[in-house]
């Protein structure tokens, strides 16, 4: 430190560089004020989300956000895939196989905290999430758009929830043919499949669907309980749900450890789903003699299925979770 | 061969007797109906729930056990070793340093064959314990050694909190594994970390006479001719892979390491003998196993089932150990004498004051400005001009309609927090009194959290009373546990931490409990978010902010006063019980309405008073602004760096500030060492 510090020349300097700053700064990024009074309102519709809040949407809905991934599945059946989406490397890996994503939407950040700045951005039309978040994000959006708010899941009735949030999405974006049209195709399929299962003298077979997670060797088991979109869907084309335990009221997800699973029946088949190498059922729960002692286990019924189905999405989710699931359990031809 | 005398064996044989009920009940605790009935047929050879007791039930037990051995063990060898009541396996960032590393893993999608998640936890932790080892090294006391160790575990924790934000997928399940639970996937993982438990307990004990010289002081060890360099290398080393393979075990079970050891000093000082090391080393390793075992037993008895899987055994540890901590600082000898915080402020950096902080306003404009136009979308100062005079495009509306109310809550939490902090460190005259480290902050968080996830649609004013209610409780709460009198001591780090601890655990629970599948938000929040803020949510800290100005302008000469010791102000006639009683409860307003607005943020409490303390002296007409104005642009700046490094992904404010300041406040503390 010097015996005298000069006070001007610091702060002349600072000014300098702050003036420059400041000039270098200047301009726009856009042009004044376009006074894009979107669409005349004339034919927009005035829809009630699942927060109970009457949502204008404007006619010609074009660019629309998902900000979760079962809104984009919807989206794309409704025949608007959205311009922009959260976590695109997310849902590529956990929902891309079930319902590939259409066209290149930008990444908007996560799902938890979605960039509001990248959605305003892309200027969109509409921005469709599901519920979850809290009133002061929600009206961050509607600053950008009319937010439409999914109910996601029920667990009262968790496929009339899939399709009452798949007709709202319809509706919303003018897709109300290509959505009956979906929820008509998927019902045909669901009593194709219940044909299959009938053939294979699958019907009535219990199947427990569980997610496993392991966290520094300790492994936890979440079981889809009677209430989750999964139990549903399967028991429409004839199987029915072996997991005896409770779930959430929303979801229907349960929670157990290798301990809860002796509750399974035998005959029960195991179901799972996961991405890439991370497979608590093949590796840590191998070394477990109350897995492996299971009658489920010792019968060899546990069932992998393929990687990349959200197991939280619409039809065409449901779809392919459905066809994995016979696939995986019909004795090969 | 030490004499053992009969008090500490009957200690001990209580202890045991202790744990092996509460391991008898634990045996008929778990998720389906096995009781006592099936456990006696088992041992009388009936085979039928063999696996579920071989492969749950008796691991479980097995890990309650080996994990409160190892870490009672390791935390009365690093308390003897740090000659600091305060230094246990969490102060040392051995969990904290697990935690990242399996929450990295679990990204990387790294698995090791073989050791598995339990190898890669115990690796974590032991890296992070020797990095605080190899930053603290021969630096003044080893009290600077903990003040690290807790500034890297916070760093770490960040770290976890980061992969976690931007891989919910991947880590689901990791956030219940980081408050610390005992579930085992068989017996492997307990039967492959029980030979480091023993060889550390038998090494512990083999240095027991050498650490009972240690304990009388370094010099006394010198002279007798104990080799302290290496006494104190090899007890660091043995309690270190203790305490990492708990954690390993069981994830981040917090406190039993700082409770267990502190109980058994208190109890063995009025037994003869069982201050020996030889004795203490084995009853506090006991004793860790009884307070694991029984906080598990408690917590499978109150929910049966199901249901406890949600609430982490380190839930309970650490309130159990929160509530022994708070009870024996207040008996605890030396914890109650106090000191003068001299450490900075003798020597000032600047001689003129008023040039720093002309400085300080300058950057802290300048930053602004800067944080105004950047973001996810960068901005010129034309947008800025257009949006002031209402004809900006829709874009470019929007983008700043949400970022300058995050931009002014960034700077106010920041400078509130700030004030805070000085006036604590004044009030109490401790270097480490922080709003945070009060449990102020924390009590504050559980507050906000409650009305958060018990009221959906919990507003801006709603969560900043109930933020106020909840610091102002833990506030009073302190001072009434501290007693008014012993501000400047060690019992009040000791009582702050211990409730800041309580405080995290029961948000965690309450998290845990009420929003199961989605947590996100939650954490978010808790790690200081910005994110969704309107400008009415920054209103009351705002308000705040400038009500106490106004009050300290008024009365900065008295806690200049104030701030040198007891008997000065008295002498000049200022009431100084008045100024402490005040001062306080402005800091409590402060530092609430600033967590209302942004969350927990940790470190812009200590750290800017601290800096500004360095650089200007310890008169608060200058301290004060400075610190608000540093504190400010602290917090700006890890928002701005939050919004924009991995956009359009985001990092909550509160993990840029234990980023950015905890290097500082690392560099602060070996500072303090240095001119001591």
């Amino acid at each position: 430190m010097s015996q005298r510090i000069l006070p001007a020349r610091p702060v002349l300097a600072g000014v300098a560089v702050l003036t420059a700053l400041a000039l270098a700064a200047c301009g726009t990024t856009e042009a004044p004020a376009e006074s894009a009074a979107p669409g005349a309102s004339s034919e927009a519709v005035t829809l009630t989300d699942a927060r109970g809040v009457e949502v204008e949407i404007p006619a010609e809905v074009e660019d629309v956000v998902a900000l979760e991934w079962a809104a984009v599945e919807h989206l794309q059946v409704a025949g608007v895939p959205p311009v922009g989406v959260a976590d695109v490397a997310g849902y590529t890996d956990w929902s891309g196989t079930g319902a590939p994503l259409e066209g290149e939407p930008t990444d908007v950040g996560t799902r938890i905290e979605p960039s509001i700045d990248a959605i305003a951005g892309l200027a969109p039309d509409l921005i469709v999430t599901v519920l979850g978040a809290d009133d002061a994000a929600y009206a961050d959006l509607e600053a950008i758009a009319p937010v439409l708010v999914l109910q996601g899941a029920d667990a009262a009735d968790p496929i009339g929830t899939m399709y009452a949030d798949l007709r709202l999405v319809g509706e919303a974006v003018g897709g109300q043919d290509a959505v009956e049209t979906a929820i008509t195709a998927y019902e045909a399929h669901v009593e194709e499949l219940s044909a299959t299962v009938e053939e294979a003298g699958l019907t009535g077979t219990p199947l427990a669907h569980m997610d496993g997670y392991e966290n520094g060797g300790q492994v936890e088991i979440r079981p889809y309980a009677d209430g989750a979109l999964l139990p549903a869907a399967f028991e429409s084309i004839g199987f029915v749900n072996g997991w005896p335990g409770e779930g959430d009221a929303q979801y229907g997800l349960g929670v157990t450890d290798v301990e809860g699973l002796t509750a399974l029946e035998e005959g029960t088949h195991i179901v799972y789903m996961t991405v890439g190498e991370r497979d608590v059922f093949t590796q840590q729960l191998a070394s477990n003699a109350i897995y492996t002692e299971l009658p489920t286990v010792q019968a060899g019924n546990v069932h992998r299925l393929p990687d990349g189905i959200w197991l939280f999405g619409g039809v065409e989710s449901m779809t392919a979770y459905l066809d994995a699931l016979v696939a995986a359990l019909s004795p090969a031809p | 061969m030490t004499r053992i005398r009969p008090g500490g064996l009957a200690l001990g044989a209580a202890l045991l007797v202790g744990l092996v009920a509460l391991s008898g009940w634990h045996a008929t605790q778990g998720t389906t109906d096995l009781g006592l009935q099936e456990l006696l047929g088992w041992l009388g050879g009936d085979a039928s729930h063999a696996s579920v007791i071989v492969e749950s039930r008796l691991p479980r037990i097995a890990a309650a056990i080996v994990v409160g051995l190892a870490l009672g063990a390791a935390g009365y060898a690093m308390q003897t070793l740090t000659g600091n009541p305060l230094a246990s396996p969490d102060t040392l960032a051995v969990n904290g340093g697990a935690s990242a590393a399996i929450a990295i893993a679990a990204v990387a999608g790294i698995s090791l064959p073989g050791i598995g998640g339990a190898g890669i936890a115990f690796v974590g932790g032991l890296i992070a314990a020797l990095a605080v080892v190899a930053i603290g090294r021969g630096r003044g006391s080893t009290t600077q050694m903990v003040l690290i160790g807790t500034a890297l575990a916070l760093a770490l924790q960040s770290v976890t909190t980061v992969t976690i934000i931007l891989n919910e997928q991947e880590t689901a399940g990791l956030y219940a594994w980081g408050v610390g639970r005992l579930s085992q996937n068989g017996i492997d993982t307990v039967a492959q970390l029980l030979p480091i438990v023993l060889v550390g307990i038998a090494v512990l004990l083999v240095l027991a006479r050498r650490l009972d010289v240690l304990a009388l002081g370094e010099e006394a060890a010198t002279t007798i001719g104990v080799g302290v360099g290496r006494l104190r290398l090899g007890t660091l080393i043995a309690s270190v892979a203790l305490a990492a393979a708990a954690v390993a075990i069981a994830g981040p079970i917090g406190f039993v390491g700082l409770a267990a050891p502190i109980v058994i000093r208190m109890v063995a000082r009025r037994i003869p003998g069982a201050a020996r090391h030889v004795v203490a080393i084995p009853l506090a390793a006991l004793a860790g196993a009884v307070l694991v075992v029984g906080a598990d037993v408690l917590l499978r008895a109150a929910l049966p089932g199901t249901a406890s899987l949600d609430v982490p055994t380190g839930v309970v540890t650490s309130l159990v150990g929160a509530v022994c901590i708070i009870v024996l600082a207040r008996t605890m000898a030396g914890a109650a004498e106090t000191e003068s915080m001299s450490v900075l402020g003798a020597r000032t950096i600047a001689k003129h004051a008023w040039l720093p902080i002309v400085i300080a306003a300058v950057v802290l404009t300048a930053m602004t400005v800067a944080a105004v136009l950047l973001g996810d979308r960068l901005l010129l100062l034309g947008d800025v001009v257009n949006w002031l005079a209402g004809r900006a495009g829709d874009a470019v509306r929007v983008t700043l309609d949400t970022r300058t109310p995050r931009v002014a809550a960034a700077v106010l939490a920041g400078v509130a927090l700030a004030l805070s902090g000085a006036l604590v460190q004044a009030v109490a005259r401790n270097a480490l009194a922080e709003p945070y480290l009060l449990g102020v902050a924390g009590g504050a968080g559980l507050g906000a959290v409650s009305i958060i996830t018990l009221v959906p649609v919990a507003a801006g004013w709603l969560v900043a009373g109930s933020a106020l209610a909840g610091g102002a409780i833990a506030g009073v709460l302190v001072l009434v546990l501290v007693g008014w009198r012993r501000l400047g001591s060690l019992r009040l780090v000791l009582t702050g931490l211990a409730l800041s601890a309580a405080t995290a655990a029961l948000t965690s629970m309450l998290i845990v409990i009420t929003d199961p599948w989605n947590r996100g938000k939650a954490i978010v929040w808790l790690s200081g978010s910005t994110y969704g803020r309107g400008f009415e949510d920054v209103l009351p800290v705002a308000i705040a902010v400038v009500l106490s100005l106004l009050a300290l302008t008024w009365m900065h000469r008295d806690l200049d006063l104030a701030q040198l010791d007891e008997a000065t102000p008295r002498l000049l006639g200022v009431r100084l019980t008045a100024v402490q009683i005040i001062a306080l409860a402005i800091a409590v307003v402060l530092a609430s309405t600033a967590v209302a607005a942004i969350g927990v943020v940790a470190f812009v409490g200590l750290v800017a008073p601290h800096a500004a303390r360095a650089i200007v002296g310890a008169r608060h007409r200058v301290l004060l602004p400075l610190a608000a104005l540093l504190g400010g642009s602290l917090t700006l700046m890890a928002d701005t760096l939050g919004r924009t490094l991995i956009a359009p992904a985001q990092l909550p404010a509160g993990i840029m500030t234990a980023l950015v300041g905890i290097p500082y406040f690392i560099w602060l503390v070996l500072q303090a060492g240095r001119s001591r």
